[in-house]
């Protein structure tokens, strides 16, 4: 992309932006929908400077509690999937479970994790790195495998190891899947997040600072909250793109 | 175990199936020496390479490299070998490239290995050691390709039509390139094409095949001088043995 091309859309994403707020905005006050159902962008900004430290420490929590659990749901999914690529049959055997894990709303079991795991953070890391793993499986199945062919014979020419083909060929061949496997799960693993620190797994974390404002009638707190998720989600995302520019900077995606 | 001895092919055939790819075959390819295999596609030339790099296993005869079996040839890195499709790893840049062979079981490494830095100087690439293979044409890649092979200090090299997809003049170009680097570095080379041109160019012997199930027609010797040099193709010498090859391809194929 020239620097031309990317300012001029760095340009319209901004007009993009601002025309979204002012339209919010408008629409808010002028059919003055009531706060519990939608709130104003400048009152969410107005609540949100009241007690910032809030705000920003349960958004630390949920991030932390985000990133924790996609690490480890990347690090178990990459050496499942490493071993399920190598052997098709293993690979057959793991889709019932894979997809049912896909398919299964997990609000739906998390009464159950709970009485399993317990309560607090553990639970919300299980369900997250639960959820999210299926997807970072797939990815690292579909990207080990469609390592160039003709590099593999001549990985193989040199007798090279498994550790050295793993190492050298397929984990950088799953790179570009396993990046867009990551902006799936950032969505997926925020609201799972959320979720199960709402349903009182937690006593921090914006999921539970939403169920308490809704709990004590407190719209402008919980489209504060709501705000804060979405900025948290955002972040994550620039995050994982920025580095995919960097790591896939080889790859025909990022020219 | 031998040294020094050479590739020998002895009655070594293939067959896929029911499908009978190459007949009982003789070869024997003296260490320093380029031996060209010619044939038309599918004649299975490309099969009986495989055979002799390790990447198949022959259903009949046998095949050593200095005395021991292609595996074992391939363990101890006495085989570089050049697949069809230049096989880069998008990932790395042209150094990173070149020296993959050589970071792959370091410890098995032979003697006397050429320097990365020295190779890329020879393949015309100095200005383009940082570039990624996406910034390359495909006869630059496949220059790439040839000294990664090189960088190995392999005493035998493997090549699969390295030159088959580029166009005519970069093909020269490259059979050019090839044959001065062999010159100093004195590695044995087998080599496969259906160019008469480069098979005359660059062998110090061409074995001619027939068309599938292939068997060996005639072997050609060719008394040019080397070094060689481009000039040497308007050689009426030059000539002569291209027709000479040319009657024993059309004799191969019944014509």
């Amino acid at each position: 992309m020239t620097d031309r091309v990317r300012n001029s859309s760095a340009v319209w994403v901004t007009t993009g932006a601002v025309g979204l707020i002012a339209f919010w905005e408008a629409f808010v006050r002028v059919r003055d929908v009531r706060k519990f159902v939608l709130l104003p962008p400048s009152e969410i900004v107005r609540t949100f400077f009241e007690t910032p430290a809030y705000y920003l420490e349960n958004m630390w929590v949920t991030a932390a509690r985000l990133v924790i659990s996609l690490v480890i749901s990347l690090v178990l999914a990459v050496a499942v999937g490493a071993a399920l690529a190598a052997w098709r049959p293993l690979e057959d055997a793991s889709q019932p479970m894979l997809v049912l894990i896909l398919v299964t709303p997990w609000v739906a079991y998390i009464s159950s994790i709970q009485l399993w795991v317990g309560r607090g953070t553990p639970t919300i890391l299980f369900l997250v790195t639960f959820v999210t793993a299926p997807a970072f499986v797939y990815a690292t199945v579909s990207g080990m495998r469609g390592a160039d062919p003709a590099a593999r014979e001549l990985f193989r020419s040199v007798d090279a190891s498994t550790w050295e083909v793993l190492w050298h060929l397929r984990l950088p061949a799953a790179l570009p899947s396993l990046f867009t496997a990551a902006r799936f799960n950032l969505g997926l693993g925020l609201a799972a997040a959320y979720f199960a620190e709402g349903a009182a797994l937690s006593r921090n974390g914006l999921g539970e600072a939403g169920k308490r404002a809704v709990a004590f009638n407190q719209g402008d707190v919980l489209w504060t909250t709501i705000l804060c998720t979405a900025i948290l989600g955002i972040a994550a995302q620039l995050a994982v793109q920025l580095t995919e520019r960097w790591m896939l900077r080889w790859h025909a995606s990022q020219r | 175990m031998e040294d020094g001895v050479g590739i020998e092919v002895h009655a070594a055939a293939k067959t896929f199936g029911t499908v009978q790819a190459v007949r009982p075959v003789d070869l024997t390819v003296a260490p320093g020496e380029v031996v060209t295999l010619l044939g038309p596609s599918g004649c299975g030339k490309t099969t009986l390479l495989r055979l002799v790099a390790g990447l198949e296993r022959e259903t009949e005869g046998t095949i050593t490299i200095d005395g021991r079996s292609p595996a074992e040839a391939r363990r101890s890195k006495r085989i570089g070998f050049v697949p069809q499709a230049p096989a880069l790893l998008p990932w790395r840049t042209v150094a990173e490239n070149v020296s993959l062979l050589q970071r792959l079981r370091p410890g098995c490494n032979p003697a006397g290995q050429p320097s990365v830095g020295e190779l890329v100087d020879r393949v015309g690439l100095t200005d383009f050691a940082a570039a990624y293979p996406h910034q390359l044409s495909g006869g630059m890649q496949q220059r790439v390709a040839l000294a990664r092979a090189f960088a190995l200090g392999a005493p035998y090299l493997l090549m699969d039509e390295p030159f088959a997809a580029l166009d005519e003049i970069t093909r020269a170009d490259m059979r050019h390139l090839l044959a001065d680097l062999c010159q100093p570095l004195h590695a044995a080379v087998l080599f496969v094409t259906h160019s008469i041109a480069e098979a005359v160019y660059l062998s110090d012997r061409v074995v001619v095949l027939s068309p599938r199930p292939g068997r060996v027609v005639g072997s050609v010797e060719i008394e040019l001088a080397r070094p060689r040099v481009p000039e040497i193709e308007d050689d009426p010498a030059f000539f002569a043995h291209e027709r000479e090859l040319r009657r024993l391809l059309h004799d191969g194929a019944g014509r």
